[in-house]
């Protein structure tokens, strides 16, 4: 492995200065995932611009809107005692996320930004139809998180560009969520995840939204489903139905870690059986 | 059942306080002075011939102090036959050959001149089964043996063979029977201490090497004869084996990395440390053999065993390790797992370009105890016969000598099995379907050492100084497994000292007595016999000598006791009577005379004993030693005869598992094992090597595979590789040791460190098919093979 | 170049002159000798490297360096007690047969450490989540387990 030089930047400018400055400098967060990508040589900057001393970027602050800055590490997301309550799927979905040796240090925007197509904290966010902002030397962009991930380890942000909060809106009191992660053992990459959401008035789903990981390059919005959801009296049977457009809308492949065909069964039961537990049904 | 001061009872093992206290030193924090650090090119493709290697960008790297290769080394060839090579020359056989080598000032550095090195190579398509190696036109792997004989094809030449009985007699005898192909896949030892050494010439060219080493002497012989090679005849090799990270059978061979340390250190003259990195361990390092199982078995109407046929392919790799004599290990369960008087066994090994493989605990025996347990209940099944019934009526039984001549002391086969029965609630939770089911397995293991080379013994040495401490000088290693608890345990006990007064020296085969090497569950067996020996040799000569000396010292104590105690009136003690060999006793540390009056002047303390022995004229320090040579024999593995122990274990395992039958995973509900050891000597420490097995024979079943593709291993890293976390130990397990004791085992213990892996695979798949009728026979049992089984049997799956 | 980094080990300041690639790790076994805390994998899968930073563990093997100024940081050798004893958590590993070959030991009683100090009555449920990143190859974990809850309640009564 080879050296790098490493920067602690005070300020979101200084950081900026720096990455424009620094020819091969990358940003680095918790380092989770870099220091591992770096030490099997999958990645070689010459520069580390640390993202960690710079303030503001890693408060929750919750009024109306809860905007997570991207600095929070994971554990500080878990604990805080307000996004229990208000963003639960998240949290679910980051108590998943790792072990604690990972969680202490991993932070949100980390993990969104390695753009893995199971990063854990990716689905909800979508789920709860995230936003993103990001800023440059020249200016601050909010994004959708759906337009955020373009590929296996490639998001939308150009080099000059730092992910610095994410946003959600809260939900109604009608909503409901769950997250199902399936790994060859419990702690583990998912090999199929799933977060869904329904928003219910008496039996008849108003709102769906879902996101899949690990099937596809990027985490996937299954939007198909939702809108075949949306409007509808929810059923085991449509519940079935839901299962199987699920399995056919995504696109997985076979690896070391599953097959295809495995991923696309899985999805379609998390699916079906995310409704369920929404719903209380009992799967016999 | 006698009564033990210390067997049986707990301990708190000797090295528990510097481990927990991080202050236990390891191979990764060991340094010499001016010690450099090696690393290893490798070659990165499975078969391709070597046209040149350029170091000159390597060699010129600031802080590189040496670049090796084949051309610049003399040739030093390893394994039992010879076949490998410490770096390789013109050909490379497998994707992690080692090409070249580096030492420099620090590991990074090391690490950069290794990626200076260009090798150019001519790149030949390989062979990455048997099935490919054996076709016809097949290249060689090996052109010619070790003695420069051609060879004709990618057949190993070694043989294991195996037929008793009328094999064609009992086939025809056989009112059902059952076939079935098993295979187990690569495996990885995945010690959490990886490998590594250091390797130091002193200047008189004496080697000595810190080794992640299970059999200290066997490898001073291999690397006295590497020195041999590099024109060092008659120069020595010192082994010294530090605390381990574990070893699991990675220490049961000597490796290449050794071997080029010790090249480095000897151009270099310094002393040369190789660790490899996690990568490295699971890329380069040989794992558990593989296997393809092909048995078939057969019973009469009422259920009894009539034949046995197995069939046993390995895919060798490119050279040989000891993953080449698995089949000498799977001859026993093949033989000799219940009572089968018509026996038929073969093994086939094949060079091909994977890599090759080694030792890992079991040895064979989780490989054909897969495919035969998991047979058996097909077998049952096909029979109409309840899974435990059947074995209960084939279950082996004290003193038969099996086909394989193996002589069945001690047996609690039967007893192992009504355990786990009640204790799995077999007949309550049997064939009740819905999802959950139960099964079982047993086993057959060596238990009182197993003889694969000339001499299984071991030695011991036992040495008092004047404080009545006694140090203790043993070849088996310590690793993690309790040896030195058990040792200290054995030799209070057979002394009569108190524990803390046991020291055990660090295993050194400058000052250690030989033992062939710490493996086939060996341990206790070996240094408990030895230790009994020597323990009495030197109880002997104490109490010749206490003769002489105990009188004199007790009167003395007896002055000072009427000093402090003028009233006091002593019984009266006829010294020239009662000072007798035969009446001395040593317990805790106190030599006093057997069945005397119980004044506190009567007992001498062992220090004080020893010093009167030692400074006074014609003074002795008082010594002992034992060479423990157990009672079995080498068997000959081509007639597939022999009694390889001196005492075997038996056992069985029982679990119970709830089957998804939409997502094909499988969850532990409960797991119950019954293992016949003798005797229990340290309990914790028994607990926590089967509770540490069961572990590993759950992954081993359930998620372990090394996944290659034209033999790379593709997933060389825990991220891939998937051990055991405590999350996955999340389900009930009972444990029940059975204590019969065995005449040849130390205080009537046997050896039991591998056991505990062999039948977990079967007891699940057995528990699965019960479950819900799905048989595989390929591991590991991945929730994709089990849902591919399930699919196939369509809706009538409850 | 290297970079000066000022931190509290086991609660004595320290100085120490670091490039910026370094780890943790390095710093710890390599700087300033202590070899305690493991290297296992270095890719953050397994936690024998686990150390306990402001009262959290992490793996060391990921921490650069250069981001431990100012912090406590706390390894295995800071949780001995004075007069050379082991402190109630180690000596209940010790008592309950949770050590093997060891290599794991450091890393895992320092997640426990950093369980208890903040929740000192974990249920086994938590235990486990706790310590789902330190993989151990030798004991089965279970009387890990074990080791853990006789801590956990030994050092409830202390005074």
């Amino acid at each position: 492995m080879k050296g790098f030089d490493y920067f602690q930047p005070q300020s979101l400018e200084e950081a900026l200065e720096l990455k424009k400055k620094i020819p091969g400098s990358r940003f680095i967060a918790g380092g989770t995932d870099l220091m591992v990508q770096i030490r099997g040589g999958e990645l070689k900057p010459s520069t580390l611009i640390s993202l960690r001393s710079i303030r503001d970027l890693s408060s929750i602050e919750i009024n109306g809107n809860i905007r997570i800055g991207a600095m929070t590490t994971v554990t500080d997301l878990i604990y805080n005692p307000d996004l229990e309550h208000k963003a639960k799927l998240l949290v679910d979905a980051a108590r998943r996320l790792g072990c604690p040796q990972i969680r202490n240090v991993a932070t949100v925007g980390g993990n969104l930004c390695n753009c893995s197509p199971c990063a854990d904290l990716a689905l909800p966010l979508l789920v709860l139809e995230a936003k993103a902002r990001i800023k440059s030397l020249s200016g601050t962009q909010d994004v959708p998180l759906q337009k955020f991930f373009e590929g296996p380890g490639k998001s939308c942000l150009s080099p000059d560009q730092i992910l610095t909060d994410i946003f959600i809106e809260p939900v109604s009191n009608n909503t409901k969520a769950v997250f199902l992660k399936k790994g060859r053992v419990k702690m583990d990459l998912a090999i199929a995840s799933v977060a869904l959401l329904l928003e219910m008035e008496e039996k008849t789903c108003r709102k769906a939204r879902m996101a899949a990981g690990s099937v596809a390059p990027v985490p996937l919005r299954l939007q198909k489903v939702e809108v075949f959801l949306e409007g509808k009296a929810l059923s085991p049977e449509l519940a079935d139905l839901a299962q199987r457009m699920a399995s056919e809308s995504v696109a997985p492949i076979s690896d070391v870690r599953s097959t295809e065909e495995y991923r696309r069964h899985i999805v379609g039961v998390y699916v079906k059986r995310g409704i369920a537990q929404i719903l209380g049904w009992s799967l016999d | 059942m006698t009564d033990f001061r210390y067997i049986g009872k707990r301990i708190s093992r000797p090295d528990g306080p510097d481990k927990a206290a991080g202050k236990a030193h390891y191979i990764h924090d060991l340094k010499r002075p001016g010690m450099l650090f090696g690393k290893i090119k490798f070659s990165q493709h499975a078969f391709a011939r070597i046209k040149h290697i350029d170091t000159s960008k390597a060699e010129r790297l600031p802080g590189v102090k040496a670049v090796i290769t084949a051309q610049n080394t003399p040739e030093i060839r390893i394994g039992f036959l010879r076949d490998n090579f410490a770096l390789k020359k013109e050909k490379v056989r497998q994707y992690r050959d080692e090409v070249a080598a580096v030492a420099a000032i620090d590991p990074d550095i090391a690490e950069e001149a290794v990626e200076q090195i260009r090798v150019e190579y001519d790149i030949q398509p390989g062979l990455f089964s048997p099935d490919e190696a054996l076709q016809k036109g097949a290249p060689l792997i090996h052109e010619k043996d070790s003695r420069g004989q051609a060879r004709i094809d990618n057949i190993v030449p070694l043989k294991f063979h195996h037929e008793s009985g009328d094999f064609d007699a009992g086939r025809r005898s056989a009112k059902y029977f059952v076939e079935g192909k098993y295979s187990t896949p690569l495996v990885q030892q995945s010690c959490m201490g990886t490998a590594g050494c250091i390797a130091e010439f002193d200047m008189n060219r004496n080697l000595t090497l810190w080794a992640k080493t299970q059999i200290p002497f066997l490898a001073q012989r291999d690397f006295n004869r590497a020195l041999s090679d590099m024109g060092l005849q008659g120069k020595n090799t010192r082994i010294i084996v530090p605390t381990l990270g574990g070893g699991f059978g990675t220490g049961l061979d000597t490796h290449t990395y050794e071997y080029i340390a010790v090249l480095l250190a000897f151009r270099t003259g310094h002393a040369v440390k190789i660790l490899y990195s996690r990568e490295e361990e699971f890329a380069y390092l040989s794992p558990r053999q593989s296997s393809e199982i092909r048995i078939l078995q057969g019973c009469d109407l009422n259920g009894k065993l009539v034949f046995r046929k197995v069939e046993v392919l390995q895919d060798n790799g490119a050279y040989t390790s000891w993953g080449a004599t698995y089949p000498s290990v799977m001859m026993l369960p093949a033989t000799s797992l219940y009572r089968v008087p018509n026996v038929f066994f073969n093994a086939r090994l094949v060079y091909t370009n994977n890599t090759y493989c080694q030792a890992m605990r079991g040895y064979g025996n989780p490989e054909l105890t897969w495919a035969l347990e998991s047979n058996l209940d097909e077998l049952a099944e096909e029979a109409g016969i309840d899974p435990y019934e059947l074995r209960r009526l084939n279950c082996n039984l004290p003193g038969e000598t099996t086909p394989m001549g193996l002589k069945i002391s001690t047996c609690a086969l039967k007893e192992s099995l009504e355990s786990v029965a009640k204790r799995i609630e077999w007949k309550k939770k049997h064939k009740k379907g819905k999802s959950r089911g139960v099964g079982m397995a047993s086993l057959v293991h060596v238990g009182g050492g197993a003889r694969i080379y000339k001499s299984d013994a071991s030695g011991i040495f036992l040495k008092l100084d004047d404080f009545g401490n006694v140090y203790v000088y043993h070849g088996g290693v310590e690793m993690g497994q309790g040896l030195h608890a058990v040792l200290t345990m054995a030799v209070a006990e057979a002394l009569g000292v108190r524990p803390e007064k046991v020291f055990i020296n660090p295993t050194d085969t400058s000052t250690c007595p030989w033992d062939v090497g710490t493996h086939a569950s060996r341990g206790t067996f070996m240094a408990g016999n030895a230790t009994l020996l020597a323990a009495d040799k030197l109880r002997n000569k104490i109490f010749e000598l206490a003769i002489d000396v105990y009188p004199r010292e007790v009167k003395k104590s007896l002055e000072k006791y009427r000093k402090k105690n003028p009233d006091y009136q002593p019984p009266d003690i006829d010294f020239k009577k009662s000072a007798r060999l035969e009446n001395f006793d040593l317990k805790d540390g106190y030599l006093s005379i057997k069945d005397g009056p119980s004044e506190p002047w009567l007992r001498l303390e062992l220090g004080r004993f020893l010093r009167a022995v030692h400074f006074c004229s014609k003074g002795q320090m008082l010594f002992a030693e034992a060479f423990y040579d157990p009672p079995n024999e080498l068997p000959d593995f081509e007639k597939g005869y022999g009694n390889i122990s001196a005492t075997y274990v038996y056992g069985t395992q029982g679990v119970e598992v709830e089957v998804d039958i939409e997502t094909g995973e499988v969850k532990i509900l409960r797991l119950t094992a019954a293992h016949e050891v003798g005797k229990v000597i340290n309990p914790e420490g028994l607990k926590g090597q089967i509770y540490g097995a069961l572990a590993q024979g759950i992954g081993y079943t359930l998620y372990e595979e090394l996944k290659t593709e034209k033999g790379q291993i593709l997933n060389p890293n825990f991220k891939d590789y998937k051990i055991p976390t405590i999350q996955e130990m999340d389900f009930p397990i009972d444990l029940d040791f059975i204590e019969i004791p065995d005449e040849f085992g130390p205080f009537g213990a046997k050896g039991i460190a591998e056991p505990g892996l062999v039948p977990t695979a079967p007891a699940i798949a057995n528990a699965i098919y019960d479950a819900v009728g799905v048989r595989i026979r390929d591991l590991p049992i991945t929730p994709e093979k089990v849902l591919t089984e399930l699919k196939k049997l369509g809706p009538s799956v409850k | 170049m290297k970079k000066e980094i000022l931190f509290s080990l086991n609660g004595i300041e320290v100085s120490v002159f670091v490039k910026g690639h370094e780890r943790l790790i390095d710093v710890l076994r390599n700087h300033l000798g202590l070899t305690g805390t493991k290297e296992g994998c270095g890719q953050g899968e397994c936690g024998a490297c686990t150390v306990i930073v402001d009262g959290r563990a992490v793996n060391s093997c990921l921490y650069p360096a250069l981001e431990i100024s100012g912090k406590n940081v706390l390894t295995i050798e800071g949780l001995q007690s004075p007069e050379h004893r082991l402190s109630v958590l180690q000596q209940a590993f010790v008592d309950c047969g949770a050590i093997q070959c060891g290599y794991c030991t450091p890393g895992m009683i320092l997640s426990v450490k950093a369980l208890l100090d903040s929740n000192s009555k974990p249920t086994e449920k938590e235990i486990r989540e706790a310590l789902q990143g330190n993989l151990c190859r030798c004991t089965g974990y279970v009387q890990i387990i074990t080791a853990v809850k006789q801590a956990s309640s030994q050092l409830q009564e202390l005074p």
